[in-house]
């Protein structure tokens, strides 16, 4: 009974506690100090948004630019960490996510879209080039082997534990558009794909191999600037028709992707700032990978993201208008 | 466990015999798989869909095309999530995120300091309540206090709801043998159920966000509330119900006084354990999206960094040794008989008050002035720390590359794909009739009609041969964690202590998520199914160390005594008294490693696992594989069930009495 009594005490020290704490609460001073922060002064409304992010660094890029920018046009941004494709499309569905800035779905989302889940608003002006790359040196070695007519030649240098007998190759992973095996079969290539679950795993391979000079061949794709610090060679597959979806089942080589932004139509009819930037938003991929470079060296993304808005002041002025 | 003398000795006779058929019966299986090798694999080519996965898939669509407008949606399903995500979203506006108009949450960093300050004093000691503080500071100090923040207001959201959700159900279940039965196999299987499983599905009814998280982690922790509240309501002794029976007070009256008073303990110890799961879960939950920690940790996955990676999991490490501390603290609290005299409890209660008034300061600052509420930019030390972990492990890379690659070489080439090719590239139904004369041996008849059954049921889903892969990578993990943790279980039983030394290391080691170590795993290892192994291993040993330790200390004194007054060696005595009487601990450690590690192999398809993990993330990126994502969803399911089972009915057959 004693120690009821105790329990009760301190359960009558807690309320009062709470109480107190409320009380406490009447009103905010910082909310004084912050309003007098020069981001509040943009005149037009604007409303609050999250964009998706995924974490290449390349997105990161676009993603921080169309963030600093609309931050200084009054909107209040978030951006939430989520996997490529379905898992964000779904989040777009339940209004946890307002943008998406580089889709290589490849129309993936058309069943959202019907849905009116989420718009498509235009391409970002960034091409992808998706495909299968080996590290530098062995183009370097082996000049022939960047032909897909060859490789069949050179399928025992890549064996190793995991491939089964044959060569190893190292496929993209789970989110992004792979066709690994229709590539491997279609071109009756010698190679075991393996599937690999994260881009992490495939910056592995690639980094060992340089580094090792071991032979490896994987998924790889621009703009990206890992190219830059790990040179790579790309190996070419026969070229195809990708307009005619039937011809163009697996065959042969991955197509250039123009990418794409995605947004809720929530977003889009509001008509205020951040609808503007996000239609308009456009660049190349030399201005992703100058961004990106410039993250991946260490500098903060806001600030990288900053420096390249205030070296591009007008084509940053174009997307507001 | 009872004291049962010499049970080594009358059971070796029938023990020898089975090993010896067991033996025989695993030469067979081999020279068969040799002999019949690559046949009947039934490989389904990962972009290629089985009747069943066909059909998970179009059941996905119709139900995600109902999302609009469907009955279930709008009066079941977005009810659901409106008010979870409406409770998390207060939870996070009083930490984390800024507070409706305001810039800032309710408490700032000084303020939560406080509340946590003064909350831990209340229900512990100063003591107590200084490390709390200390440890809450620090994961500012590694530049993560929002995040930090978020995943506190996550995980105290759904401990709440539910502790909300399973009180109740274990008061009932305490008190009524039928809901007992009827809650038990539920329990049972939420406990196997590997956590990646349900993030699909989950996803595909609440979309995706802070009530989704939320959500998944709530169907992982409410099982453990309820198993511990129905405990403790049943740990009750008999005399004082009887008591208050006779007494005349009404069922109400009785579960007031004397059954929740007097099962507190266990309660409250519930409530520390549903904190730990819910926490457990935050880097996971950020694939579908949860903000918080684990956002850090999924990002330097995909991008390959083991720093921030790192600097992000001892954030998750800081905040689980606060929570597991400041409840446990309030365990011990409970604990105390001696009652306190009248002086003692007028300095309490002054204490109290002055460390109220500070708090109250504590709080009012930090919602007035700008040092207190936004966290300092200054300390930060999260750059050192990254860098010392991306040193350390590309010490370990550089340095001991022979080492780690020579390894994971001799296990891949001289365990893994002989057993895969037993396993997996074997025809299935030499497989299935294998496992189950194992299992016939091992658990008896029932043993042996469940696993048939469930492998059927594999078969059934088209995704038999990924299962297979992912059957051998758990069986592979277990062997090596058993042999790990055998030996260390043995040290800690015989040694307090090597106890003492291992315990917080086996603490950590059970808080750090898996995906943390993923990274350096991936880095020792290269993209590999032993990589998915390794951190199986390191995932699962803590578990088996403690149960084994365990186990060993349990062995009665007497025998001990007896086998060292005759003579025997140390090693005698460890391998021919100690480990033969834990051998139930020994069978438990099976099982439960094997749950332990059949959870963690799934997540290896981050890394080049392949298998059933892998498949799952597919599933849910790519929308026209999401049948296929699902199906291997409950083929891990399956695999974990019968896992359990096998188990399950060895330990009953080797504990039963025989004579």
């Amino acid at each position: 009974m004693v120690r009821n009594k105790r329990v009760g005490t301190k359960a009558s020290v807690l309320a009062a506690a709470a109480a107190l704490l409320l009380t406490a609460c009447g009103g905010a001073g910082v909310d004084a100090e912050a309003s007098a922060t020069p981001s509040d002064d943009a005149a037009v409304a604007c409303g609050s948004y999250a964009i998706a992010m995924h974490a290449w660094v390349g997105y990161t890029a676009s993603a921080q630019v169309i963030t600093e920018v609309a931050k200084a046009n009054g909107c209040d941004i978030s951006q939430v960490t989520l996997a490529e494709a379905g898992v964000t499309y779904d989040a777009m569905e339940s209004g946890s996510v307002d943008l998406v800035v580089e889709d290589w779905g490849g129309g993936r989302w058309q069943e959202w879209a019907d849905r009116g889940a989420l718009v498509e608003i235009g391409d970002n002006g960034n091409i992808g080039i998706i495909g299968m790359y080996v590290p530098q040196w062995m183009a370097d070695e082996y000049p022939d082997i960047t032909d897909s007519a060859n490789l069949n030649k050179y399928a025992d240098l890549f064996k190793n534990d995991e491939s089964k007998g044959k060569g190893a190759w190292y496929e993209g992973p789970p989110g992004y558009t792979t066709i690994g095996e229709k590539l491997v079969s279609a071109n009756d290539l010698n190679f075991t794909v393996l599937p690999q679950g994260s881009e992490a795993a495939l910056i592995d391979v690639f980094t060992k191999a340089a580094e090792n000079k071991t032979a490896a061949i994987g998924y790889w794709w621009t703009p990206q600037n890992f190219l830059a610090k790990v040179p790579m060679a790309r190996v070419n597959f026969p070229t195809n028709d990708w307009t005619d979806a039937e011809k163009a089942s697996g065959l042969t080589d991955y197509p250039e992707l123009p990418l794409i932004k995605l947004a809720t139509p929530k977003a889009m009819e509001s008509g205020d700032a951040f609808s503007m930037i996000i239609k308009n938003f456009k660049w190349t991929n030399d201005d992703q990978n100058e961004v990106a470079a410039d993250i991946e060296s260490g500098t903060d993304p806001a600030v990288a993201a900053q420096k390249w808005i205030d070296a591009n002041a007008e084509t940053v002025a174009g997307w507001l208008k | 466990m009872s004291v049962r003398a010499e049970p080594a000795i009358a059971t070796a006779p029938k023990t020898i015999r089975r090993s010896w058929l067991l033996a025989g019966l695993i030469f067979i299986w081999i020279s068969l798989a040799q002999f019949l090798r690559g046949k009947a694999t039934l490989e389904l080519p990962v972009p290629e869909d089985s009747v069943f996965t066909a059909w998970v898939g179009e059941v996905a669509d119709s139900i995600r095309g109902n999302r609009k407008d469907g009955l279930a949606f709008k009066y079941f399903f977005d009810p659901i999530r409106e008010f979870v995500d409406g409770f998390v979203t207060i939870m996070r506006e009083f930490i984390a995120i800024p507070n409706g108009s305001s810039s800032i949450p309710v408490l700032g960093w000084l303020g939560v300091i406080s509340v946590i300050g003064f909350v831990v004093f209340a229900v512990s000691n100063f003591r107590m309540a200084f490390a709390a503080i200390t440890l809450t500071f620090a994961c500012g100090a590694l530049g993560l206090w929002t995040d930090s923040m978020d995943t506190l207001a996550m995980t105290f959201a759904a401990v709440i709801l539910s502790l909300a959700i399973g009180i109740p159900i274990g008061i009932w279940a305490g008190l009524s043998d039928r809901v007992l039965k009827a809650v038990t196999p539920i329990l049972d299987l939420a406990q196997i159920l590997p956590t990646l499983v349900y993030l699909a599905p989950l996803a595909l009814f609440f979309l995706i966000g802070p009530a989704s998280a939320t959500i998944a982690t709530m169907v992982y922790s409410i099982p453990i509330a309820v198993r511990l509240t129905a405990f403790g309501i049943r740990g009750v002794p008999t005399s004082p119900v009887e008591a208050g029976t006779s007494m005349g007070t009404t069922k109400r009256q009785l579960l007031q006084k004397v059954q929740l008073p007097m099962s507190s303990r266990t309660i409250i110890m519930g409530v520390n354990q549903t904190v730990m799961a819910a926490l457990s879960f935050v880097v996971i939950a950020a694939l579908i999206g949860a903000p918080g920690l684990g956002k850090p940790v999924i990002d330097a996955l995909i991008i390959r960094n083991v720093g921030d990676g790192f600097v992000a999991g001892i954030a998750v490490v800081l905040l689980a040794i606060m929570l597991d501390r400041s409840t446990s603290a309030a365990i011990t609290k409970t604990d105390t008989f001696v009652p306190p005299s009248p002086a003692d409890r007028k300095r309490r209660r002054l204490a109290l008050l002055v460390a109220g008034i500070v708090s109250i300061t504590g709080i009012v600052l930090s919602r007035q002035l700008a040092w207190a509420a936004f966290f300092p930019k200054q300390i930060d030390i999260s750059a050192q720390v990254a860098d010392a972990s991306d040193a350390s492990v590309t010490w370990v890379t550089e340095n001991l590359e022979l080492l780690t690659t020579g390894f994971s070489k001799a296990i891949t080439v001289g365990v893994l794909n002989p057993l895969e090719g037993v396993l997996a590239n074997s025809p299935w139904y030499l497989t299935i009739l294998m496992i189950a004369l194992i299992s016939l041996i091992l658990g008896g008849v029932r043993s042996a009609i469940v696993s048939a059954t469930l492998l059927l049921a594999v078969v059934a889903t088209g995704l038999w041969y990924d299962t297979m892969m992912t059957f051998t990578q758990t069986i592979v993990a277990t062997f090596l964690t058993m042999i790990v943790g055998v030996v260390l279980g043995v040290w800690i039983g015989r040694s307090t202590r090597a106890e003492r030394a291992l315990r917080p290391i086996l603490d950590a080691g059970q808080t750090l998520p898996a995906f943390v170590y993923l990274i350096p795993m991936l880095g020792f290892f290269g993209p590999s199914r032993f990589t998915a192994i390794a951190t199986g291993i390191v995932y699962s040993i803590p578990i088996v160390v403690k149960i084994v330790g365990q186990g060993i200390r349990d062995v009665p004194v007497n025998m001990v005594e007896a086998a060292t007054v005759t003579g025997s060696t140390k090693w005698q005595l460890i391998t021919k008294v100690q480990l033969p009487a834990a051998k139930k601990s020994l069978l438990l450690a099976t099982n439960q490693g094997l749950i332990f590690v059949l959870a963690v192999v799934v997540i290896g398809g981050f890394v080049g696992g392949g298998g059933l993990g892998y498949l799952v993330l597919l599933g849910s990126s790519k929308p026209e594989l999401q049948g296929k994502g699902l199906a291997a969803g409950v083929c891990i399911l399956l695999l974990g069930v019968m896992i359990d089972r096998i188990a399950q009915y060895a330990v009953a057959r080797n504990s039963a009495p025989k004579h």
